[in-house]
């Protein structure tokens, strides 16, 4: 008895640990309304993770609300870091938002879950009276589908481009690069030994540690794939994978690059205090370099990312989401149109300072305009561009451990953990058993 | 036998609200998640039963053991450095040591504030271009990238805990020491004790329950670590920072919230063993 008596105080006292993964079973959060906008008084939950720079600002929340009175918007800012994990407790304990803004990254793990409302079915293929077809470009609307029906509507895309140090180019002459080797040239000209202790400390390429996306261009330009088209093996390793990652980690073997990783922190604090003089990223970035270093203004260009194989990018990028179990899809799928009209659309460009995801808004004249913060250029034709040619991450049921499997090996290169080869062989059969499994 | 009945009834209609709210909101999500752990459950639709396939999943996952590792490591250099720093602590401010109360203070200020700040403060100190590198440099000693290197990274977010942690284990045996009483200590010097022989025979033994709490609570708080590595490190670099609690979150991200769930029971039956352990050893030895 003392024995069973103890045992439950332990159990007790530890009890809250097992907690930490509950909730209930979802259940379909009240039910759907109608088809059909109802005119009763409803209130839609968005939740948001762009932050103070939202194009979901108020005033477009109020307009929203104006033309459309018997729907009351439940705004609910978040950020990217933690939005994943609040979005999963919320779907997955039956408090679900009515609408989310979804990272394209996150679209394999969430849709093969089934976490997504049909918004085929919810669209009938139709975005603001026009076909969805004709709005995004093919490799958007690619994205956007999973198993033959659009799971999320594509807000904002993210497509890499180089951005660099124009001042710095100018005054050491060095040509904007267009290929790897030029981009190499170019990296070991523009990187500084200010201090005189034999290591270069500014100006230097980013290189991204722990993450699949940065390394994945280079893979791209390569003219390799993550996995093999019918997506039931890893094909990154390959003469391209090797050839990709050898050259990533050249940057830090020839100290014309930094290395970026978690414990650095946001890579904005390395451009501000310029040792960081190049990177590629997407167009996102345009916003978070005029806020993260606005004293950088007239210093920065972009141009397209410089290739070996096959210019292009994998696009990534935020979507507009309804979940499975939303409580008003119908009013939800209102406010996403309203979303992705242009004027809304080109908030996008001009308060958060990413790039808009719609054709119409793609041609706005409003983001040919020049750019003083990029000294007189627009750098948003180079993102339009490359997101043309842009495709998607595989989407798989198994993304996530992949992207994460694939992160590690690309750190374990840089961190000179592991000899290329031998890293891409290991990733390579990692990628292979989450597929077979 | 009447009025039995009613202080039993009194008794129970007591208990009744703590005993429903720890039913509804502890015992029956630990029993959900207990069934969860046996099945493919995404958190929508309904489980599919699989049995302990989740558990030999997690067992044979190499993230999963490396974590498991990661945790076990961080709970012994934590513990093994954390609660013998507090108690050298209280010894001291035992003592007649002047501005005790400010040292007191300045002890317990870490404990009081957000683990958040702390770990963003330990990050920026620890940074390539930080202070802790910036001192070393005063001394011809070479920087080093403490939270990039996977060999220091988990030694230097177990810094950063028992720096935050270690006030709280002083308060506790510092009024743990304070409630000896003296005569047993004057009846050791008059026998000829020296200091550390009063230490090792009137302050230990006496202390040994304070010892147990603290050693229950922090195991069960070691083994919980995520915070600070979520904002030092994000569980790498490698994964050399991964432990259980940051792979159970990366799972229930996946949606996989049957292996979620499994690695919730895997802690807790760890440290329920650890804990019966602890208090089986100190109760014996008493």
């Amino acid at each position: 008895m003392k024995h069973l008596v103890r045992w439950f105080v332990v159990i007790a006292s530890l009890a809250l640990v097992a907690t930490s993964c509950t909730g209930d079973d979802g259940g379909d959060g009240g039910g759907a309304t109608s088809p059909g906008a109802s005119p009763e008084p409803v209130t839609i939950t968005v939740v948001d993770y762009y932050g103070e720079a939202t194009p979901l600002s108020e005033d477009v929340i109020a307009a929203f609300e104006a033309e459309y009175p018997w729907i009351t918007v439940k705004y609910e800012a978040g950020d990217w870091d933690s939005m994943r994990e609040k979005f999963t407790v919320r779907v997955t304990s039956g408090d679900s938002p009515d609408v989310a803004t979804m990272d394209m990254t996150w679209i394999p793990t969430f849709a093969s879950k089934g976490i997504f409302a049909d918004l085929t079915e919810l669209s009938g293929g139709q975005l603001n009276d026009a076909p969805i077809t004709d709005q995004y470009s093919e490799g958007a609307v690619e994205a956007m589908t999973f198993e033959d029906h659009y799971v999320t509507m594509m807000f904002d895309f993210d497509a890499y481009a180089l951005y660099y140090r124009a001042d710095q180019f100018d005054a050491k002459g060095i040509d904007v690069p267009t290929n790897w080797d030029e981009l190499s040239a170019a990296a070991e000209q523009l990187a500084e030994d200010t201090d005189g202790d034999g290591e270069n400390d500014k100006y230097m390429f980013e290189v991204y540690g722990n993450d699949c996306f940065h390394w994945c261009q280079f893979l791209f330009q390569a003219g390799g794939t993550i996995l093999t088209d019918d997506n039931t093996a890893a094909a990154f390793d390959s003469e391209a994978g090797l050839s990709a990652m050898e050259y990533y980690r050249s940057f830090l073997d020839n100290g014309s690059g930094v290395y970026w990783g978690e414990a650095e922190g946001e890579p904005i604090r390395g451009i501000k205090d310029e040792r960081i003089g190049m990177f590629l990223d997407g167009p996102y970035y345009m916003g978070l370099l005029k806020d993260g270093a606005p004293d950088q203004s007239g210093k920065w260009k972009v141009a397209p990312a410089p290739y070996s194989v096959e210019p292009g990018s994998y696009l990534g990028g935020t979507g507009l989401s309804i979940p499975v179990n939303a409580p008003h899809p119908e009013e939800a799928w209102l406010f996403v149109q309203y979303m992705l009209r242009p004027e809304q659309q080109l908030g996008v460009f001009t308060l958060a300072g990413a790039a808009p995801a719609t054709e119409a808004a793609l041609a706005s004249p409003e983001l040919t305009q020049p750019d003083e913060y990029f000294g007189g250029q627009a750098p948003f034709p180079i993102f339009a561009d490359t997101m043309a040619i842009a495709t998607h991450f595989p989407y798989v049921e198994q993304w996530d451990p992949i992207d994460t499997a694939i992160g590690t090996m690309v750190e374990s290169v840089m961190l000179g953990e592991s000899a290329p080869q031998e890293a891409l062989t290991d990733g390579a059969a990692k990628v292979n058993e989450e597929l077979a499994g | 036998m009447k009025g039995r009945w009613r202080r039993y009834l009194t008794g129970y209609a007591l208990i009744a609200p703590a005993l429903l709210a720890a039913g509804l909101f502890l015992y029956v999500p630990i029993a959900l998640s207990g069934f969860w752990s046996l099945t493919d459950y995404s958190g929508l639709g309904s489980p599919e039963w699989v049995g302990l396939a989740n558990y030999v999943e997690l067992f044979g996952d190499d993230l999963f053991v490396k974590a498991l590792r990661n945790t076990f490591v961080f709970v012994l250099l934590g513990m093994g450095i954390g609660p013998v720093l507090g108690f050298l602590s209280a010894l001291l401010l035992n003592s007649t040591v002047r501005f005790r109360g400010f040292f007191r203070a300045a002890y317990f200020i870490p404990v009081m504030t957000s683990l958040i700040v702390v770990a963003t403060i330990w990050k920026i100190l620890l940074q390539d271009d930080g202070l802790v590198n910036q001192v070393l440099g005063l001394f011809g000693l070479p920087g080093h990238a403490w939270l990039s290197d996977p060999s220091t990274a988990l030694p230097a977010v177990v810094v950063t805990s028992i720096w935050q942690g270690f006030g709280f284990e002083t308060v506790v045996f510092l009024a743990a020491l304070q409630g000896i009483p003296r005569e047993l200590y004057d009846a050791a010097k008059v026998d000829g004790a020296s200091y550390w022989q009063q230490v090792r025979h009137i302050t230990l033994p006496a202390m040994r329950p304070t010892i147990m709490f603290v050693y229950i609570i922090g195991i069960i708080g070691s083994f919980q670590v995520y915070d600070q590595i979520f904002v030092m490190t994000g569980g790498g670099p490698i994964n050399s920072t991964r432990t259980l609690v940051f792979d159970l979150i990366d799972r229930f991200q996946a949606l996989n919230l049957g292996e979620a769930s499994a690695v919730a029971y895997v802690l807790l039956a760890i440290l329920a063993i650890l804990s019966y352990v602890q208090i089986f050893v100190f109760e014996r030895e008493r």
